[in-house]
This record gives C-alpha cells, sequence and structure tokens, in this order.
C-alpha cells in the first residue's frame, strides 16, 4: 500500500498586479487587477513505505507548495491527497503525530532558548512518554553529535548546528514520513555531508518514508534512488535515478589525460564533441553505445596517452539540461 | 492538556531571559500613570469637582484603572500573531497535533503571567507614594466581582488581541490598523478618562461594547458609584460578549486558514 498518494493535486495562489511607480500605486488603491498563479498543476504521484525520493525543480517550480499541502499547512485548489491515509489539510492529530516537516529556511526551535527547551515542548506537543523521549533523545544526540550544544541559545548556534537541531526536534516522535525541504541549504560541504550521511542512515533503520527537495545534487546522488522532476507545476519525470540519466543523457563522458606536450584540439575533436580542452586533459561526449569503441581507438592511435576513464554524464547537468528544456 | 502547560514553562523561560526589557517597559508604564495623575492634579488645583469626581477619587480611579488593566493586559498580543502569519511561522503549528487558538491562549497567560507580577510590583510602589490620594475599598461582594471581572476582562482583551491579529490573514502591514484599533478601544474603555465626564451618548454606547468592562466599569464599581447589583449585570454582560468574541476567532480562524498562504519561502 502507497504511504502517500497524490491524485491531480493542483494549487493556485491569488495575486495582484502592481505597476512600477507612484501613478500606478495610486491607480492600485481604487482598482487592482487580480492574477493567479498555478503553483501546481494536476499532479499525480504515490510513494511506498520506507522509499527515500528526491522532489527535484528549480526555484518556484512547485516542490514546497506540494510540501505544505501534504503536511496540511495548505489547502489545495483541488486535487485529492492520502498520507498514511489522512487527507493532510484536515489536520488530526492523529496524522499530525506521524508525519514532520523540516523547512531548511525556516525554523522551528525557540529562538531565544536553548534547543533542549524547544525538544521537551515539542514531547509535550507530540505527547511522547518519558522513556521513548529519552531514548531517542540519546539516539539522535550520538548520531548527530551534538551533546555540547544542546544548552547554548538557539540564536548563538552555527547554522549547521542548528540544523542537527532542527531534525532532532523533527524526529523526537518517531515519524513515519518525513518531509525534507532543502535540509542541507547554506550548509558547508562538511555540514552537508554530515546530514546527508545521518539522513540515510536514519532511512535504512527506522525505514522512515522520506520525501526531500534539494537544489544540490551531491544530496540526490547520495541519497535518492528515486526522483520526481517538477517544473512549472507539472511533473517532468518520475522514476529511477539512473535511468533518468540513461533517457536524458544518451552519451557518455571520457577523460583522457596526455603525456608531454598534450595534444591539438583538432586531433582528437574526430572522436567526438570536446567538451572541455587543454593540451594535457580533454573531456568527451560520445554516444552511450559507442563509448567502449572510441576509447580503444583513442587508445590504439598515435596520442600520448596516459590515463582513460568512462563516466556517466553528471547528473546535475542532467538535471540542468531538463530543466532548460522546459523554458 | 500537559502540552499547553508546558508552552506556559517555555515561555517563562523565554521571558526570564530578557529582563532587561521587561523591566524598561514597566518604567515606561509608571511614567504613562505619572502623566495622568500630573495632569488631573493641575486641573483640580482650580476646581473640586469634575464630571462629579473629586481630587481623591480621580486618582484612585486612574491608579486603580491601571492597576486593573495591568491584570488584563496581554501586551500587544495581536504583533505576535500578525508576525506568526506573515512571516509564515504559523506553519510550524498548523504541521503539529497543537490547537493554535489553545497555543495562544495559553501562551498570553505564561507571557501575561510572568509580566503582571513585574507590573504589579511597579503598582504597588506608585500605590505606596499616592497612599493619602487612595481610596480603599473594604467592601468584600466588590472584591468578588472585581476579581470575576478581572478574569473574564482578561480574556476578552486576549479575544479581541486575537481577533484583531488575524486580520494579518488578509493584509500584510498592519501596525497602522492595530494602532487606530487600539486607541480607540482605549478610549472607549475609559483608560483616558472617566466615559462619564463627556455626554451620556457615549457612556450609553459604550456599555453595549466590551472594552469598557477592561476598565471604566470595574474601576466605579471599586469607587462605589455602581452599585452591586449594576456590578452584576455587567460581568453578564462581559460573559456574553467573552462568549461571542470566541465564537468570532474560530469563526476567522476558519476562514483566514483558506487565504493562508504560508510566505517566506
Amino acid at each position: 500500500m502507497a504511504i502517500i498518494e497524490v491524485k491531480n493535486l493542483s494549487k493556485t495562489y491569488e495575486y495582484y498586479k502592481k505597476q512600477p511607480g507612484l501613478w500606478a500605486s495610486m491607480k492600485g488603491l481604487f482598482h487592482r487587477e487580480k492574477l493567479y498563479k498555478e503553483a501546481v498543476k494536476e499532479i499525480n504521484f504515490s510513494i511506498e513505505e520506507g522509499e527515500l525520493v528526491g522532489f527535484l525543480g528549480p526555484n518556484g517550480a512547485g516542490k514546497t507548495t506540494t510540501l505544505k499541502m501534504l503536511s496540511g499547512i495548505l489547502y489545495p485548489t483541488s486535487g485529492e491527497a492520502k498520507v498514511l491515509g489522512h487527507i493532510p489539510w484536515k489536520r488530526e492529530p492523529k496524522y499530525q503525530k506521524q508525519f514532520a516537516l523540516v523547512m531548511g529556511q525556516k525554523n522551528q526551535l525557540w529562538w531565544d532558548l536553548p534547543a533542549m527547551e524547544s525538544f521537551i515542548l515539542n514531547k509535550e506537543i507530540y505527547e511522547v512518554s518519558d522513556t521513548d523521549f529519552k531514548k531517542n533523545m540519546d539516539e539522535l544526540v550520538e548520531l548527530l553529535d551534538i551533546k555540547d550544544i544542546l544548552d547554548i541559545q538557539v540564536r548563538k548556534l552555527s547554522l549547521g548546528q542548528r540544523m542537527k537541531c532542527e531534525l532532532v526536534a523533527a524526529l523526537l516522535h518517531k515519524p513515519k514520513v518525513l518531509f525534507l525541504d532543502e535540509p542541507t541549504i547554506g550548509l558547508d560541504v562538511v555540514a552537508q555531508k554530515n546530514i546527508r550521511d545521518f539522513i540515510k542512515d536514519y532511512n535504512r533503520k527506522n525505514k522512515t518514508t522520506i520525501l526531500l527537495t534539494s537544489h544540490y545534487m551531491e544530496d540526490v546522488k547520495e541519497l535518492c534512488k528515486r526522483v520526481i522532476i517538477i517544473e512549472e507545476g507539472k511533473i517532468g519525470y518520475d522514476g529511477d535515478l539512473a535511468s533518468l540519466i540513461e533517457k536524458y543523457a544518451p552519451y557518455k563522458v571520457l577523460k583522457i589525460t596526455f603525456e608531454g606536450e598534450g595534444v591539438k584540439e583538432a586531433d582528437i575533436s574526430k572522436f567526438g564533441e570536446v567538451h572541455q580542452f587543454t593540451p594535457n586533459s580533454i573531456t568527451l561526449r560520445v554516444p552511450r553505445e559507442k563509448a567502449k569503441n572510441v576509447a580503444r581507438d583513442i587508445l590504439s592511435s598515435n596520442l600520448p596517452v596516459d590515463d582513460i576513464l568512462i563516466d556517466e554524464v553528471d547528473i546535475s547537468d542532467v538535471v540542468r539540461k531538463i530543466f532548460s528544456n522546459g523554458k | 492538556m500537559k502540552k499547553y502547560l508546558a508552552v506556559i514553562k517555555t515561555e517563562w523561560q523565554r521571558q526570564m531571559t530578557y529582563r532587561i526589557n521587561q523591566f524598561t517597559f514597566r518604567i515606561g508604564n509608571i511614567f504613562e500613570i505619572l502623566v495622568q495623575i500630573l495632569i488631573w492634579t493641575a486641573i483640580f488645583q482650580k476646581t473640586s469637582n469634575i464630571g462629579g469626581y473629586n481630587y481623591r477619587e480621580m486618582i484612585t480611579y486612574i491608579i486603580i484603572g491601571w492597576l486593573l488593566s495591568f491584570l488584563m493586559a496581554n501586551f500587544g498580543f495581536e504583533d505576535i500573531i500578525s508576525n506568526h502569519i506573515q512571516k509564515g511561522e504559523l506553519s510550524n503549528f498548523l504541521s503539529k497535533p497543537i490547537d493554535y487558538i489553545n497555543y495562544l491562549i495559553f501562551l498570553s497567560i505564561g507571557r501575561a503571567s510572568f509580566t503582571i507580577g513585574v507590573a504589579l510590583l511597579f503598582n504597588l510602589l506608585l500605590l505606596f507614594f499616592f497612599r493619602n490620594s487612595f481610596i480603599v475599598s473594604k467592601d468584600i461582594f466588590m472584591w468578588l466581582i472585581l476579581l470575576a471581572m478581572i478574569l473574564v476582562g482578561y480574556f476578552i482583551k486576549l479575544f479581541l488581541s486575537i481577533l484583531i491579529g488575524f486580520i494579518s490573514f488578509w493584509t500584510v502591514d498592519n501596525a497602522g490598523v492595530f494602532y487606530s484599533i487600539n486607541t480607540l478601544a482605549k478610549f472607549l474603555s475609559g483608560n483616558y478618562f472617566p466615559i462619564n465626564i463627556l455626554p451620556a451618548v457615549f457612556l450609553n454606547f459604550s456599555l453595549a461594547l466590551p472594552f469598557i468592562y477592561t476598565f471604566y466599569f470595574p474601576a466605579q464599581l471599586y469607587l462605589g458609584k455602581i452599585s452591586i447589583r449594576q456590578g452584576l449585570v455587567g460581568l453578564g454582560l462581559e460573559i456574553v460578549w467573552l462568549a461571542i468574541l470566541y465564537f468570532a476567532i474560530r469563526v476567522v480562524w476558519k476562514m483566514g486558514l483558506r487565504k493562508y498562504e504560508s510566505v517566506g519561502i
């Protein structure tokens, strides 16, 4: 049975047109033109228990809006959704106790108090028993290595430390479903990796169903087997990350380094599309099925090859390509 | 229930973090009261009776009135709600198993109980300085009704603030609206001066509204200018208003959520 089921879900925002300038503002006092923005248009998908799905798309594509509808924060304009058998926007406490939403750009922790106080408040809000609280707390504190910062005012924490605390606050009640909206935004590479590793571990151990949005392809590559790509409110792709690459990138990349003087671009361009060129190292794009042959040809030519590597196209390039096609 | 008590506890801790802010606010309050006392003292140099009040009654009206309004104050609660809505922090509550309106009620109790303690301390100090001009009431029934009025009045003021705060679901920048409504409410409650020194139409109009029961009415009761019987009628009206406001909050909340866009990302 699917844990998350979304059917023809749409959300339209209303807003008013505002022409630039003072005169237009004055006219706007009496007459305003109402406009509509369809943030999410009739999307459909379903997610099974324990899946960790990446929800990708450019800014303003409708990712966060979808997560907010699934969290019951926003009412949809039309369509249906069920998470754990509940309609999210009915906001039944029974449902609310089983999921959590973490937004990388917002905090739910009490800014003026040490994180521990927010955890205690969340314990009461989610009606977590003392024993469970202690057990979950110990586990999370250990996993995220935040023992030393529990008693420091949240406002004085670094972004990375704060994000770890946000995750603890969200996971104390052991949610079955977790919505992560850009959990690694603004973090340095080390902190990003820590959070990423934690999410991966947590998903594996607890079988938590996770829907994650991120603009960092590293996150997606590391964490998600399946991705859903949303562009301008519509789903553009839903499936394996691996087949996404095959479908949208019908070629592979050859990275070749040369010894000594190197090569001239003219000598190498007959083998395929040159992507990056310096005399000593080049990147070549060749059709997927020809990759092996081309590599062999290059090796058996009289070019001063030092090393050759056949690689998949970078996922971020693929996603970038998909996004720019939509425009 | 336990979760809401935790809200109070957390708020107390937050308040204690910012004790200087608390302290300075109360000093400002004292100035406001002193200014009123000074004005009336100056006026009473020329005359001994204004609109049926002698000097001691007027000073008592001001001090007891302020005391009452501190006990019922929620200290700009509409701003907190407005912030939650405008900055999208409301989302934190909507996605959790907690009722936002109940949360607000308990938050305000946590917030006010701490502040009221500090404010009372300052007021007692003021009372001490003006003890010769202050009339002390010994009527036990009056005190009972007064206590009930304070309790109901606290929630009336709170519900009004919540209702005003919910305006933020529809419009963005509300400081002006809040300011105007609060000033009008302050006037109608008799906070600036006893409302019966104006033509009777003002008093009659005010009696039909909830504001007056948070300042003028209990202060008059204290001064013995309103009988116990009238006091009970007033208390009854106050409770009716409380019910109306609570109902209004629930309705407006439902409507507001439909408008809520959870902005900020």
